[in-house]
């Protein structure tokens, strides 16, 4: 666009001052603010109530009680009814997920049906595995997909761009389990670097801890680094032919600033959403990392746990899941409101 | 539709992959040269031979047999998950906008719930809590992915509820029922295709990872992520395993994805993430 078809487009007609004008969100008006949170959260609201409802009748769905498993093969009926009532398994079906519910709230998940321990005592336990892992291949995910997503868009057309589609589309394609199996070869096997099973805590050895969730984390974090680069290039490209980059370029600002304080800013808005979209995903992906490195972690006990028939563990698992997904969801949209305001005035 | 596909050349390596696997899975256990579940101790995880093209795993058992015999279930598997997840997700899609605003409410609650469901975890609850199977698996897989085609068909929905010929429509007496089949239905189906093409993908991915952790089918019976979880134990001995049926799923999943964008390209449909 030339600087006379920039004077006749009125939206792209600036002062022409030495300080060019910055988009920034204007000054936060508490209330404002206060209200977007507020709408936020009551969102989150229903939602948990739903997710922990699917979840309180899956478990009621199942049809199964620890009786069997405590008494052994030989035991009576009553011995059985006796069990079943410790449980609270005979009470009508709305006092138990009230009860289930209220326990909740207090922090109370239960016993595990198998070996009598608190479920969120099991939980605390093997969160820090998952959520090194799931943490791990986040920031991996950000930091590789934000490059390649930038560079794809910097470079558009060019053999890096092509080579970014060209990954997104097979990583888009790539299972986890089997980028870790090829990791696992590549790294283990044949290069002989890193270990391919176990976990260290990070307390322990942190440089041994880096090294076991090394191959988890980039296994899990393919899928994220496609995703990311696809969504910024496409946000980019589009951002980068608006009239308000043209105006920034004519007044002279370094293609850095341009980037990074006016386009990044607005294309970043679909990668962030789609980040969150991502989360769920990320915490059943450890499920599979999890038993392949066979980790300790959350996802692999939900899973063993489900195979065992222990109902409190794997609804336990689930809630801690459904309220870090939550919790991550709510985070992002105030990064959101923060980064684009408009994105907080709701109708 | 259909025609337009087969003319479009960025169809074709994809179009190419699905007939291949397509003729696996229709006739997978009858090529199968050998029997898939037959053991033979005398030829432990051997390599490519001219009796055992892919090999034998610890077991003695021919991996090409497996392969093919996998298919079959690996496949019917993730479309009939998806045929669920449609159903489940487009009928409700559609009727929250014509039906009144509670149920509308409550629809849209109910798929952020089921979005926010840490999607494996809560397969595996589902499919183990009911009892190892597959069908479990199935629905389990089907309703997690409902919410792809409820915002889908409920957004093609929303662009055509507030045209004229519809409140013509309306204002000429038709009943809602006869709106969504006559008049709404034929503006949705292009998105429900390209959803339908890139979760096919999606399943196979998922059912895939459930199969490895011996979920929904169980051992011995074969299957493409089975196939993967042997491997996974023998890689040391036989490092080449895991190659055959991991580029078979990578290789389908990739097919499904491309034929969505043609799909999404032959309809001029925005781009939507995926989910």
């Amino acid at each position: 666009m030339t600087i006379a078809a920039q004077a006749d487009d009125p939206a792209g007609t600036p002062p022409l001052s030495a300080e060019p004008r910055v988009f920034r969100p204007n000054k936060p008006k508490s209330a404002t603010h206060l209200r977007f949170l507020g709408s936020l959260a009551l969102i989150s609201i229903p939602v948990f109530l739903f997710a922990t409802l699917i979840t309180f009748l899956l478990g009621y769905a199942s049809g199964l009680d620890p009786a069997a498993g405590i008494a052994g093969d030989a035991a009576t009926p009553e011995v059985i009814a006796r069990i079943r009532a410790d449980f609270g398994l005979d009470r009508p079906v709305a006092i138990q997920y009230l009860d289930w519910m209220a326990g909740l709230v207090r922090g109370d998940f239960g016993v595990s049906w198998f070996n009598g321990v608190p479920v969120l005592q099991l939980i605390l336990q093997r969160l820090p595995v998952s959520l090194s892992v799931a943490g791990a291949a986040l920031v991996v995910g950000i930091v590789m997909g934000s490059l390649l997503g930038i560079g794809a868009a910097i470079w558009r057309g060019s053999a890096f761009d092509r080579a970014v589609t060209a990954f997104a589309s097979l990583a888009a394609a790539l299972p986890p389990f089997v980028v870790a199996i090829v990791l696992i070869l590549i790294f283990s096997l044949w290069l002989n670097l890193l270990p391919a099973a176990g976990y260290i805590p990070f307390s322990e050895d942190p440089a041994g801890w880096l090294r076991i969730i090394a191959i988890p984390a980039m296994a899990l974090s393919v899928d994220i680094i496609a995703d990311l680069a696809r969504q910024l290039r496409t946000g980019l490209v589009s951002a980068l032919s608006e009239n308000y980059v043209t105006g920034a370029v004519v007044r002279g600002l370094s293609p850095r600033r341009i980037l990074f304080v006016h386009v990044l800013r607005n294309a970043a808005g679909p990668a962030l959403s789609m980040l969150a979209l991502r989360v769920p995903m990320l915490i059943g992906g450890a499920v599979v990392t999890e038993s392949i490195f066979t980790m300790p972690g959350m996802g692999k006990m939900a899973a063993d746990s489900a195979l065992r028939g222990d109902v409190p563990v794997v609804q336990g698992t689930l809630v801690v899941s459904i309220v870090i997904v939550l919790a991550c969801s709510l985070l992002i949209n105030i990064l959101l409101g923060v980064l684009q305001p408009a994105t907080q005035r709701r109708d | 539709m259909a025609s337009r596909l087969i003319r479009n050349r960025a169809a074709f390596p994809a179009l190419l992959i699905l007939a291949i696997i397509a003729f696996l899975v229709a006739l997978g256990p009858v090529l199968a040269p050998q029997d898939p579940l037959a053991q033979n101790p005398y030829e432990l995880l051997q390599g490519p031979s001219a009796q055992h093209w892919l090999g034998t795993d610890a077991f003695g058992r021919d991996v090409l047999s497996r392969l093919l015999a996998g298919s079959t279930v690996s496949i019917l598997a993730s479309l009939l998950s998806v045929e669920i997840g449609l159903i489940l997700g487009v009928v409700p899609g559609l009727l929250s906008v014509f039906l009144p605003r509670s149920f509308e409410w409550i629809s849209l609650r109910l798929i952020d719930a089921l979005m926010t469901l840490p999607f494996l975890v809560f397969a595996i609850a589902m499919t183990a809590l009911l009892g190892n199977g597959l069908i479990q698996a199935m629905f389990a897989v089907g309703i997690l992915i409902t919410p792809a085609f409820y915002r889908v068909s409920r957004a093609a929905a929303l662009s055509v509820a507030n045209t004229q010929y519809i409140e013509a429509a309306r204002l000429m007496g038709a009943s809602t029922a006869f709106i969504i089949r006559r008049h709404v239905v034929s503006k949705v189906l292009p998105a429900i295709a390209v959803t339908t093409a890139s979760m096919t993908g999606a399943c196979l991915s998922i059912v895939a990872s459930l199969t490895f952790l011996g979920i929904g089918v169980v051992p011995p019976e074969p299957t493409w992520g089975g196939l993967l979880a042997t491997d996974l134990t023998t890689l040391y001995e036989r490092p080449f395993g895991p190659l055959a049926p991991g580029l078979l799923i990578v290789a389908t999943v990739w097919a499904l994805n491309a034929l969505a964008d043609v799909l999404r390209d032959i309809n001029a449909l925005p781009e939507e993430a995926r989910t």
